[in-house]
């Protein structure tokens, strides 16, 4: 039992690791920001442990600053994270059968986690809930070591990372090419280039990624819609249901 | 800045609550009642949706009108793209796009193109 443990997790600690440089420095980010505020380094980690949200902290530390109200704390939190929900929509299967640690993977649901989970095979089907759990917990970990560094060290180191938080690009593009090739539709990722493309345009840095999601989601659903109406009508006229629509 | 513990640690406790309950609202919604059909079909469109508006938003403060007009962001993206397409080896094409975006910013290449 140990060692496929161990083969699991070593899995684990494997697709982790662009998360890992990742979220070194941008926890560090948050973290140098945070002791910067006056805040003991203790909060850094305190926060990262129990809130575990990127944008949601970095805004959490600019309406501290700005002393916020607890309901525009609240409120605020709940429109930037808002998109998580959307993530839990396309998870309802996957997380099911997972055990006891559903909970757990619920909570510690950030962009990098979600992209992870959905592109990547637990190596086997009935150790699922343990690789979810793993993945989930190193990334969660590397986000507390991230903003504890950034909070004891920040001001005194001084590497050239520049440009390394980029990996997390990096890692949603090649997550993304994964999804093409094994997603038969390619209207997802029509849809999201539209609607992308126009939320950068249109909306603020901190809240295209909700509306993207938003007007994204109801392009699917007008989509499927009105593409599935279609495709049943076809499907009787000409009897050939290997025929997909794949446009 | 003065500190207060409490006060902070209230601020903690109702941040982390409400980013809990975004992420936590459609298992509780769809805990007793059965997901709406729509949401079946679109479910697993969702995730190839997402990751590509996540690449879409790490592009959110690139600044596309001044120097270097974004061309850094692009042209990783497309080297990383090109690479993967043609590799397929997921680390290679993490850490070698990262890499190459590390140095274009670091020596400012096209800037200095531009310049």
């Amino acid at each position: 039992m140990s060692q496929q443990s161990e083969s699991l997790f070593k899995s684990a600690l494997k697709t982790t690791l662009p998360v890992f440089l990742g979220y070194i420095p941008l926890g560090m980010a948050f973290g140098f920001l945070l002791e910067g505020a006056g805040y003991h380094w203790i909060y850094a980690p305190l926060m990262s442990i129990f809130i575990y949200a990127g944008a949601g902290q970095f805004i959490a530390v600019a309406l501290l600053a700005a002393g916020a109200g607890l309901t525009e704390f609240a409120i605020t939190t709940l429109l930037i994270n808002l998109r998580h929900s959307f993530y839990g929509l396309s998870l309802l299967d996957k997380f099911s059968g997972v055990g006891k640690v559903k909970p757990y993977l619920i909570f510690a649901l950030t962009d990098e986690t979600y992209a992870l989970l959905t592109t990547t095979k637990a190596p086997e089907e009935d150790s699922k809930g343990r690789f979810y759990f793993y993945i989930a917990v190193l990334d969660h970990s590397y986000w507390i070591l991230g903003s504890v560094l950034g909070a004891v060290l920040g001001s005194v180191l001084d590497l050239r990372l520049e440009g390394m938080t980029f990996v997390l690009a990096t890692l949603f593009v090649v997550l993304t090419i994964e999804q093409y090739h094994a997603s038969r539709s390619r209207f997802p990722f029509m849809a999201a280039m539209g609607a992308g493309v126009i939320s950068l345009m249109l909306f603020s840095p901190d809240n295209m990624l909700l509306f993207s999601i938003f007007i994204g989601t109801l392009i699917l659903m007008a989509h499927e819609r009105f593409v599935q109406d279609d495709l049943e009508i076809r499907s009787i006229a000409d009897q050939d249901p290997d025929q997909e629509d794949i446009s | 800045m003065m500190e207060d513990p409490v006060h902070l640690l209230v601020i903690t406790a109702v941040v982390a609550m409400a980013t809990f309950a975004t992420r936590a609202l459609p298992f509780v919604f769809f805990n007793t009642r059965a997901p709406p059909e729509i949401l079946s079909t679109i479910e697993k469109n969702l995730p190839p949706m997402i990751l590509l508006l996540l690449v879409i938003y790490c592009l959110k403060d690139v600044q596309w009108l001044q120097v270097p007009y974004g061309i850094p962001e692009i042209f990783t993206i497309a080297a990383v793209m090109g690479l993967h397409l043609w590799k397929r080896n997921a680390m290679l094409s993490i850490f070698a796009g990262t890499g190459l975006y590390m140095l274009l910013v670091q020596l400012d290449v096209f800037s200095v193109l531009f310049g």
